[in-house]
């Protein structure tokens, strides 16, 4: 078994309550954040930590708070993502299923270090239950004094609110969620100017995935090296929680070094695949990223290592595909998926998303032609110059689709129907 | 109309932030779960409590995916169909459910108590093919299971 | 100052410029639907493709979304541009319906265009296009959302740009729907503007629906004449009608937009009771006939009454050459002075705000746009001036602070305070707040005004002046608006007084007056002090007068008693009539058949051309000379002769109801009719010549844009305003009732479209 740290204390069958989290030295950090840390020593073991945000971006936490700046206005905004909508992942939702309670000291800890008073949890309606556990287990922090007002004798006071989303995949997209917090549509806005500058309200906003904001704690308690050591690569840092799901023995989600190669989670650590399978892809990082022939079964599943490979960690959910799963359907899938959850807002996104899905259900349906190849080529390469990242997400599976699986493709057209039916 | 004392609960949650707004669809989501679905005169309601116009309040109770502008049934049925749901075949349990109920996706029995729609990844993909029903969410479905689990309901 | 390369281009543009602007500057137009230059970027149609080839940006990117930098080399013509742009194309008419035989927007379409230009002609996507239903929103704007390309401009310039939230975006992803939230009229009194902005045909304009093609039209450039900012617009004619106004840009005014009166207002120059003949005593008559008889009665009257027994009064929404040709017609006449306002403290609160501007302290509508502070004294902007009303916001938007002072509650699309006060209590707010918050800079100023005076306290809010003058000392640029309507003309004064103070101190104040009317600063200047009608009316019921020539000026309409007004007609021996509105003096004589008696009043009627029809000036408020230039010939439409039939069932040699000449051509030629001589050719330039010389310009075919005319001495004497007992008195002003937004400017109450509009909005209020 691999070092534990944000699993240290998962139990299969309930949540770890908020004194089995102390005893496990849960709150310290947070002590020693607000009394023998300065608020920009806090923000340099983040960045010395190189804890890359785990949403999919990767963006290295310490350098974000330090964007804002001194003088910012306030009140300020600590924003926990928990909108986990990317196809595939789960991993927050077990993670606030199993210690709520580092995410909720991650959020003071990062707030404190930005002076944000005002914390919010942004979750998505599916996740009820989760977003019940977070209002009872921030009740029981604030009854602790880990939150409210003057926390721990500090003179620092902050709440955290959960809201719930009204659901759209878009919600998670960190502009697009502050739209959404202040009550309106939930578009995404370019930037400049960033959220930390202008965020909810046009205050300061820091916004991290839950995964992030549960290392804060660890990495606070134990050294920016030791969390560095955790990794498996040199690039990468802490640990990570993969998802694994599709076509293995044992779906779940599993904590291990960052950096680890995608063979030994999928066999160690997800049973492998079940009898009679082969492996034939996988997606990394959900939908939104690109498929991992065989030819990457090794790969190291690190933000670096896998960008170098020219794909994408996302959010390290993996979903495994066999020989028997057709991939065509399968990118029709996650385009009705893209297509549906659109926000409108830019052309490629809201038209050419519907085309694209158009053109690959008449593959599937064995309806394709031979120029629909080049067709959907060009698609996937212009779906990059969208407002957003959404559709160059959703472009990636039909890119990779075509470029590791023409063949596949062509005996859809060729055969005039799906060979996997 | 919304009685009384939901309506000064909604009036005392608006006065507690700054930015009324902040709360529309938290009062949406409210007046939904007590209502069923946001009626024109819902709608109208929680915008002149939340300082809006109704365009304003459609204008983002359209584009969520959980806010209801027609009436729903009394149990509403989410099949998950994402693309890991679908390679545990979700279709199949789809089928199921529209024999079973009789309706397709969009409608509700004729009893008025289930509506079937779809919804994207709800991140069960551990324990695909899953379902929500009003927002609980059912796992490593089968025919067997979803007869239990209506059955379960119906208590 | 970044510098950069477009298309091989060299250019230099401001820090903060986009791309698409800085290749706009450059004359290279980058294909966009939904960048506007006044609505900014937003990112969405993804159509403003460039190539980034050198500098700190590389590659496909979007021109309105990066900013100019440095060393940057860009290709709008790059081949990987122009296919991505293609693209762009081909998603948008995915969906796009393929109606564009029917569809207004045919022939001036953006999407039309670009779609030629890209070369997208074969429809590969095979799937359905999508469908929408269409709303009313009312009596303006059609509404046919099928073929909406998502640019959110119209969202974009309805909630963010004007402020009103009863239009907006619904829906998601290919379902994304712009409109109302349920069928009803549009509350925006800019909504209009939605239809100029929108790059295809998803909002048109419904009144000028199926009227005829962009190429069928004959289109000039024009100004609108519906208030006293003189917005420039375009218009459109097909067949002798006008059909549509629109907006034309103008930096220093209004922009890119106009309000819906001044888009909607125009029936005016349609209407079928418009006088397009000549008429004595109600019946037809030849130009000529018309012209001779009305010189032998004006002779006959003047040799036996007196020339000054016959008066003339022109209005304030006739043109500088009408004004003017008048005045030179009764000074070469020996005519009594021409009237041009209905009552003396009207003309003197006109005469001190447009004798109080000077370059110094007048700003334009533009200018507007970027105070810090804005003072409203006794203003209702969205009635009285309402694209001021739009330029406001844009400060608002930007931060300012909007004081509004006066007794009416107003209505504008953003924050500001409102401070009730009557017309008295605003005067003493303003003695209080420049002798006390402002006296220093008052004794530093050598020449004043007005004397510095201990006011009585203000009486409803004796904090407003201290909160006021906190205010504007914190500004850096402030701006007066002051009313002319419902204030006293000592506020008139004040306002300018207050300018010139926040000037003194060094911030880079303006001064802003709202006038009544279009022309109200050149018919100030023409009347130069002279009478009002309501003198001339004293004048006329005391015998003195025999004959009026009421040239383009209705005072049924104009002054409050019009009773009076028909007892006093009811005198004279001769009413001539020069107009291009159905005048309702015409009306009343006509039908009064008492009256048909010859040896009684006698009325001569000429038909006058609008502005829509000849070159016509007009100053301002800020006193800008600004000219239409004629759009069609004018004459009867051809809709009102054939009843609509289409095509035209009678070709007549003549244009039928073309006699009607500019104001100014009949009183030359009825001036030389009188004296005899024959009409002198030319004469427009020469008109102008001697209007020049009276204005101070040079003699000018060609107005410059940007002149402006700033008389000296027309300032009325101090003590004069008001004591007129006849005066429709300023005290009367808590019994107003509040003008309605489109209707109760003269013009416009001749639009059944607008007054529709009107109370199709006035029932939602209720």
């Amino acid at each position: 078994m691999t070092a534990q740290v944000l699993f240290q204390n998962r139990h299969p069958d309930r949540i770890a309550s908020i004194e089995e989290y102390c005893a496990s030295g849960g709150y310290e950090a947070l002590a020693a954040a607000l009394g023998k840390f300065s608020r920009p020593q806090v923000q340099q073991l983040a960045l010395d930590a190189v804890l890359l945000g785990r949403g999919g971006a990767g963006f290295p936490a310490g350098r974000k708070w330090m964007t804002v700046s001194e003088n910012a206005p306030f009140p300020r905004y600590i924003v926990c993502n928990a909108d986990e909508m990317e196809p595939g992942t789960f991993k927050d939702r077990v993670l606030i299923h199993t210690d709520p309670h580092q995410i909720i000291e991650g959020m003071i800890i990062v707030g404190y270090s930005i002076l944000a008073e005002k914390g919010i949890v942004f979750i998505r309606s599916s996740y009820e239950s989760a977003a019940r556990i977070l209002e009872r287990e921030i009740a029981r922090a604030k009854e602790a004094g880990f939150l409210g007002e003057n926390i721990l004798g500090s003179g620092f006071s902050m709440e955290i609110t959960v809201h719930r989303s009204t659901g759209r995949y878009i919600c998670g997209e960190n502009t697009a969620q502050i739209n959404a917090i202040e009550g309106k549509r939930a578009n995404p806005v370019q930037p400049p100017p960033y959220p930390t500058e202008k965020g909810i309200w046009d205050l300061p906003t820091v916004t991290h995935n839950v995964e992030t904001l549960a290392c804060v704690p660890h990495i606070l308690r134990h050294g920016p090296e030791w969390f560095r050591n955790l990794a498996a690569t040199s690039t990468g840092a802490g640990t990570k929680l993969y998802c694994v799901s599709g076509r293995v023995k044992r779906p779940g989600c599993v904590e291990l070094p960052m950096g680890i190669r995608l063979s030994r989670i999928i066999e160690d650590h997800a049973g492998g695949l079940p009898e009679g399978c082969q492996y034939k892809a996988s997606l990394p990082g959900g939908a939104s990223t690109r498929f991992l022939p065989k030819s990457f079964y090794d790969i190291e599943m690190d933000f670096d290592a896998m960008k170098t490979a020219g794909h994408r960690l996302g959010t390290g959910s993996i979903i495994v595909f066999d020989q028997k799963t057709c991939l065509v359907a399968a990118t029709l899938n996650m385009i009705e998926f893209f297509a549906r959850e659109s926000c409108g807002w830019c052309t490629p996104c809201r038209e050419g998303l519907p085309y694209v899905r158009d053109i690959l259900a008449r593959i599937e349906a064995g309806e394709g032609k031979e120029e629909f190849i080049p067709l959907l080529r060009r698609m996937s390469k212009y779906l990059c110059n969208s407002y957003c990242a959404l559709a160059p997400g959703a472009a990636s599976p039909v890119e990779s689709l075509l470029t590791y699986f023409e063949d596949e493709v062509r005996e859809h057209i060729s055969q005039r129907r799906c060979p996997f039916k | 109309m919304i009685p009384d004392d939901l309506k000064n609960n909604l009036i005392e949650q608006i006065a507690a932030v700054d930015h009324p707004r902040e709360k529309a669809m938290d009062v949406v989501f409210t007046l939904q779960d007590r209502f069923g679905y946001l009626s024109d005169e819902l709608l109208e309601d929680a915008a002149s409590l939340l300082g809006m116009t109704p365009l304003e309040v459609e204008e983002i109770a359209t584009f969520y995916e959980f806010i209801y502008r027609k009436p729903v049934g009394k149990f509403v049925i989410h099949i998950c169909d994402g693309v890991v749901c679908l390679m545990q075949e979700y279709p199949s349990i789809l089928d199921y459910l529209r024999k079973k109920l009789d309706i397709d996706y969009g409608q509700t029995t004729a009893d008025g108590r289930f509506t079937l729609l779809p919804t994207c990844c709800i991140g069960y993909c551990d324990r695909a093919p899953a379902m929500m029903i009003n927002r609980k969410v059912y796992g490593k479905l089968t025919p067997e299971r979803i007869d239990e689990i209506l059955e379960g309901l119906e208590r | 100052m970044p510098k950069l390369i477009i298309d091989g281009r060299k250019i230099e543009v401001d820090p903060g410029v986009k791309v698409i602007a800085a290749a706009e500057q450059a004359g290279i137009m980058i294909p966009r639907f939904c960048y506007h230059p006044a609505l900014g970027s937003a990112g969405a149609c993804r159509m403003c493709a460039v190539k980034f080839l050198e500098g700190p940006v590389h590659g496909i990117q979007m021109s309105c979304m990066v900013e100019a930098r440095d060393g940057m080399m860009i290709s709008s013509t790059d081949d990987e541009a122009v296919d991505f742009r293609r693209f762009i194309i081909e998603l948008l008419m995915l969906n796009h319906p393929h109606d564009c035989p029917v569809c207004d927007e045919g022939g001036h379409c953006l999407l039309q265009d670009e779609t030629i230009s890209g070369g997208h002609a074969v429809r590969r996507y095979m799937g359905k296009k999508r469908t929408h239903r269409d709303q009313y929103l009312g009596e303006l704007v059609q509404h046919e959302m099928n073929r909406c390309i998502q640019c959110y401009r119209c969202k974009r310039f309805y909630q963010d740009f004007c402020g009103y939230r009863d239009f907006g975006v619904m829906g998601i992803a290919g379902r994304t729907y712009f409109g109302r939230y349920s069928d009803g009229p549009l509350e925006n009194p800019f909504s209009g503007n939605i239809i100029d902005i929108c790059p295809t045909g998803v909002l048109t304009d419904k009144p000028a629906r199926f009227k005829g093609r962009r190429w069928d039209f004959q289109r000039a450039p024009s100004l609108c004449i519906h208030c006293s900012l003189g917005c420039h617009t375009v218009v459109s004619a097909r067949y002798r009608e006008l059909i549509r106004v629109e907006a034309r840009y103008c930096e220093a005014i209004n922009g890119h937009f106009i309000c819906d009166r001044g888009r909607f207002g125009f029936a005016f120059a349609n209407h079928p009771k418009r006088p397009r003949q000549a008429r004595i005593q109600g019946n037809s008559e030849s130009y000529e006939n018309a012209l001779r008889i009305a010189a032998d009665r004006l002779n006959s009257i003047s040799r036996s009454a007196g020339p000054d027994a016959i008066a003339c009064a022109a209005s304030s929404r006739s043109s500088v050459e009408t004004q003017f040709s008048l005045k030179f017609t009764a000074r070469a006449l020996g005519w009594q002075h021409p009237v041009f306002f209905m009552d003396r403290l009207q003309q003197d609160k006109v005469a001190a705000a447009v004798g109080r501007l000077n370059p110094d302290l007048a700003i334009s509508l533009s200018d507007v746009e970027h105070a810090d502070v804005i003072l409203v004294l006794g203003a209702d902007p969205i009635r009285e001036a309402p694209m001021l009303a739009l330029s406001m916001r844009q400060a608002r938007r930007t931060g300012a602070k909007i004081a509004v002072l006066g007794p009416r509650p107003v209505s504008l699309p953003f924050d500001y305070t409102h401070w009730p006060m009557s017309p008295g209590d605003m005067d003493s707010a303003l003695k209080k707040l420049l002798s006390t918050a402002f006296l220093e800079t008052a004794e530093g100023l050598t020449e004043t005004n007005i004397k510095p005076e201990t006011a009585a306290d203000s009486r409803k809010d004796p904090d407003a002046p201290e909160a006021l003058a906190a205010m504007l000392q914190n500004s850096q640029r402030p701006v007066i608006v002051c009313g002319t309507d419902i204030v006293d003309l000592y506020l008139v004064t004040a306002a300018a007084e207050l300018a010139r103070y926040l000037h003194a101190e060094n911030k880079r104040a303006g001064l802003f007056y709202v006038l009544p009317c279009a022309n109200s600063s050149g018919a100030v200047i023409a009347s130069a002090g002279g009478k009002s009608f309501s003198e001339l009316l004293c004048s006329i019921e005391n015998g003195n007068i025999k004959a009026l020539l009421l040239v383009e000026m209705d005072p049924l309409y104009q002054f409050p008693d019009p009773e009076r007004v028909k007892n006093a007609l009811r005198t004279l021996e001769l009413l001539i009539v020069m107009d291009y509105l159905p005048n309702r003096t015409i009306g009343y004589i006509s039908e009064t058949p008492s009256l048909s008696n010859p040896s009684a009043l006698k009325q001569i009627i000429f038909p006058t051309l609008t502005l829509f029809e000849t070159h016509a000036g007009f100053i301002n408020q800020e006193c800008r000379l600004q000219r239409s230039t004629p759009v069609h010939a004018g004459g009867m439409p051809l809709s009102q002769l054939t009843g609509g039939s289409h095509p035209p069932r009678q070709f007549p040699c003549d244009i039928p109801g073309a006699d009607a000449k500019a104001a100014w051509q009949v009183l030359s030629d009825l001036e030389a009719a009188i004296l005899s001589t024959p009409p002198a050719p030319g004469s427009f330039h020469e008109l102008w010549s001697r209007i020049g010389s009276e204005l101070g310009i040079e003699n000018r075919a060609e107005i410059p844009d940007d002149l402006r005319i700033f008389p000296k001495n027309i300032q009325p004497e101090p003590g004069s305003a008001g004591s007129s007992p006849e005066t429709a008195g300023n005290s009367q002003w808590n019994s107003l009732k509040a003008d309605s937004c489109y209707g109760t400017e003269e013009l416009s109450t001749y639009s059944p479209i607008l007054g529709r509009a009107e109370s199709a909005l006035a029932k939602k209020a209720e």
